[in-house]
């Protein structure tokens, strides 16, 4: 093998490897759960993925709840949440995702790579202006 | 006091503008009435593969069950019926079936009552992650609920209502 076909094949192997890794990533459904709300009806399903590469994201589908001002959405260290918590007061300890970003349809959030998930399992919907929990869904394993 | 609104109209009305603004931005009143509809795709790549479109936790009537069942819908349009973390009670003519959520056999608290149900197959095994096929035009808005059922004694080990994934 010369020095030019030595250097060409190790430009194809190298490639091919970039693709390969490039299109291999996935990302599968862990954790599951159904929202549950009454004073602000909120409905459908939270998703925790996980990527290949290990990263977490939040996805809500079939999702509605009620517009309104300043609405988070938060992973929370508790098994269940009432309609009427107040988790700014009550100091639960909480994972912020981002504001929501609607009210209605699906929709991803990245979750931070070090979060607990065996310690922060259920998702609120959650009003911080009025400290209003719209809705909230435990999750289960996937 | 309402003199000193008679004397002052523009302070009075550009205060009285003030706290309007700081209500409706404090409360935005107008949100009760306008939704606001986004459509993300699912996590990169996810499309790849077969996809979750219902799934339910098995719970357990006559007998333990545990698990979870989720019908997959592959590219191709191939329905999949997958039990993961399942555990039930071995027993004899065990089959995995459809059944509609308000089937009064559903309530059976001991063997009796027929299950009027669409037939998946017969259990490959009573623990341990299994996959069965599913007719594409099976209708999950009525056939909404997997059953674990003893066809020879009528019993219902345990079922999982479906939700949309």
């Amino acid at each position: 093998m010369n020095h030019l076909q030595r250097i060409t094949s190790i430009t194809v192997l190298a490639l091919a490897a970039t693709m390969t890794a490039a299109f291999a990533q996935s990302s599968t459904p862990v954790q599951t759960g159904v929202f549950h709300g009454q004073v602000h009806s909120t409905s459908g399903r939270a998703s925790i993925y996980k990527g290949s590469d290990g990263k977490l994201t939040l996805r809500l589908t079939n999702f509605k709840t009620s517009n309104g001002p300043d609405v988070h959405v938060l992973l929370i260290a508790a098994s269940d949440a009432q309609d009427n918590d107040n988790f700014l007061k009550n100091n639960v300890e909480r994972v912020e995702l981002g504001k929501l970003k609607g009210n209605e349809g699906d929709q991803n959030y990245d979750i931070p790579a070090d979060t607990d998930l065996t310690k922060f399992h259920t998702v609120a919907i959650y009003c911080e202006r009025f400290n209003a929990n719209f809705g909230t869904a435990p999750l289960e394993k996937f | 006091m309402i003199s000193f609104f008679r004397k002052h109209k523009l302070l009075s009305a550009v205060a009285a503008l003030i706290v309007v603004g700081a209500l409706w931005y404090l409360f935005r009143p107008e949100k009760l009435f306008i939704n606001q509809r986004v459509n993300e795709p699912a996590p990169f790549a996810a499309g790849r593969d077969a996809q979750p479109i219902y799934t339910g936790r098995l719970s357990g009537k006559l007998h333990d069950t545990s698990g979870r069942a989720t019908v997959y819908r592959q590219r191709d349009g191939t329905l999949t019926l997958r039990l993961t973390d399942f555990h039930t009670s071995n027993g004899p003519d065990v089959h995995v079936v459809l059944a509609t959520a308000d089937d009064p056999a559903l309530q059976n608290t001991a063997p009796g009552k027929a299950l009027a149900s669409v037939e998946v197959g017969g259990l490959k095994g009573n623990e341990g992650d299994q996959d069965y096929k599913l007719e594409s035009k099976t209708d999950f808005t009525r056939y909404g609920t997997v059953v674990i059922y003893c066809e020879r004694f009528h019993a219902v080990f345990g079922s999982a209502t479906l939700q949309p994934f």
